[in-house]
Formats: C-alpha cells, sequence, structure tokens
C-alpha cells in the first residue's frame, strides 16, 4: 500500500528525504516542497491505480503488483519515458529509471519509519481520523 | 551497421544506454539533443531489439551509407519554459495514455509541463487548505 501523509503534522525537516536516499544508494524518491513558512508536504509516489508510467514503459520493467507500482530494473532500458509519462514528476530516469518501491524487502518503508512526527503512514483513513478527533475536541473545549 | 528511420526516432535514451560498445552517442545541449551511431560490426542487435519505436534495423556494412545523426529541438516546458525533452517521445506519451489520463483533475496538460514544474504543482495544492488555515491576519 502506498504511503499517505497527514500534511498538518509534516514539520519539513527533510527526514523522509534523507532516510529514502539512505536505502536506495543515493538516489531519493521523495521531494519535500515548502509552501512558504506556513506549511510543507512531501511529494511522492502516489502508486496510481491507473499508474500512467507502467502504460508508457514498453518492456515490461514497470508494472502493477497488487497496490504497488513495482519496478524490474533488469528490464529497464533507461529509455526516460516514464519519466515524462509520470503527472506528479515523481519517477527519475538517469541510465536507469528509479522510482518510490515502497522498500521492498524492508517492513516498512524508510520514509515512514523516519519521520519525527508522525506524519507519515501507510493507513489511507488515519489522517482524516485524526481530523475528525480534533475537530471533536475542539468542540468538547467550547471553542 | 545501424539504420535509422529519422520518422521514427523518439530521440530517447534506449540505444545509447543498451549499447555495449559506446558505439551510440548522446550529446545535449540546454536546447537540442542529438544522437549518432558510429559504424559497429554487427556483432550485437540490442539497439534493435530495444528500441520502442522500432526506428533502427541492422544493414550489411557494405550498403550503408554515412554515419546516422540526428539531432532533436528540446520543447520548453509551458510554465518554466526550461527544455525538457523531445517532442516526439511526448507524442508517444500521448499516444500510449488513454484520453481521460492526459488531463488532470483541473483540466491541466501535464503531459506539456516539466516534471519538476509538475511536482510543484501537487505541492501547492497539497498544501494549499493548510497555507490558508495557518495564515495569520494579523500579529
Amino acid at each position: 500500500m502506498p504511503v499517505y501523509v497527514d500534511i498538518s503534522r509534516c514539520i519539513g525537516c527533510r527526514s523522509c528525504e534523507v532516510a529514502c536516499k539512505r536505502v536506495h544508494g543515493g538516489k531519493g524518491h521523495v521531494n519535500v516542497h515548502m509552501a512558504g513558512d506556513h506549511a510543507s508536504v512531501p511529494i511522492f509516489c502516489h502508486h496510481c491505480e491507473e499508474a500512467t508510467c507502467t502504460m508508457a514503459c514498453y518492456t515490461g520493467a514497470l508494472y502493477k503488483d497488487a497496490e504497488r507500482t513495482a519496478f524490474d530494473v533488469e528490464k529497464c532500458t533507461g529509455c526516460g519515458l516514464c519519466q515524462l509519462a509520470c503527472p506528479f514528476g515523481v519517477v527519475w530516469s538517469d541510465k536507469i529509471a528509479h522510482k518510490c518501491d515502497l522498500c521492498a524487502g524492508r517492513e516498512n518503508p524508510a520514509c515512514l519509519v523516519s519521520c519525527p512526527a508522525n506524519a507519515l503512514s501507510t493507513d489511507f483513513e488515519l489522517a482524516s481520523r485524526r481530523a475528525r478527533a480534533r475537530a471533536a475536541m475542539a468542540v468538547a473545549r467550547g471553542r | 551497421m545501424i539504420k535509422v528511420d529519422v520518422s521514427k526516432c523518439l530521440g530517447c535514451f534506449s540505444c545509447t544506454n543498451v549499447c555495449p560498445n559506446q558505439n551510440i552517442t548522446r550529446e545535449e545541449t540546454p536546447e537540442t539533443r542529438s544522437i549518432h551511431w558510429k559504424r559497429c560490426k554487427e556483432e550485437c542487435d540490442l539497439c534493435v531489439e530495444f528500441c520502442p519505436a522500432k526506428a533502427l534495423t541492422l544493414v550489411p556494412f557494405d550498403q550503408a551509407g554515412e554515419e546516422p545523426t540526428i539531432t532533436f529541438d528540446l520543447v520548453a516546458c509551458k510554465i518554466c519554459k526550461a527544455r525538457y525533452a523531445t517532442e516526439p517521445m511526448l507524442k508517444r506519451i500521448e499516444s500510449s495514455l488513454p484520453e481521460k489520463l492526459q488531463k488532470d483533475s483541473t483540466g491541466l496538460d501535464w503531459i506539456w509541463i516539466c516534471p519538476v514544474c509538475r511536482r510543484n504543482i501537487e505541492a501547492e495544492r497539497a498544501t494549499k487548505q493548510m497555507v490558508l488555515g495557518r495564515t495569520r491576519k494579523s500579529p
């Protein structure tokens, strides 16, 4: 399952970027963007249901593996089509394509584990549950 | 020796990457990309096999003309104007995706926007509500 972000918790520390680079041999797939002084958000692969990168890939190197958009390095020719076919700009190609693989082989993605603000999770509902809880607390306090 | 169908070549990185002898070279400037196919001894046909556009064929050495070179003008991003891809590559992506996926939910033609701007747009959208909520009207 993809990694979801609770933007209200992101503190823009870039720990996820560093963790991603650390476990992928220096090539990271997360970019933390700052929105002025007010907010920040990590941008990474959505593991789209209808993944356009897999449609552009003609060798089958990029493919859907259940919810994951997976990558087979052995089949990649480094043509660069997938990089141009990602609507979010989160597939890279330099000699060979690289993208988020949800840290295959690890129990949890490195970005998620290293986030000090607990902003990342693999639970789609978590962010909305937290938002509802915050709203309920505000009501209970009479604000 | 390699023969190139100029009308089919996308200007992608496939053949230069797969050639084991570095007989296919690529030169990039901020505005253009040139691909040059040197004479080779036809010891393999990896470039032919892996060409996404089937633009390459092997021909006997004596039938080959000059070493082919193709130069592409790179397309400028609609937003930042940085040149980021060849037109045939972007057209190829357009033709390989269903029409409904070629525009995002706001009707943006994302294919003609560079990957850097695509990430920026995504970040801007994701943080929009947050920024509004957190902006202080007065100190």
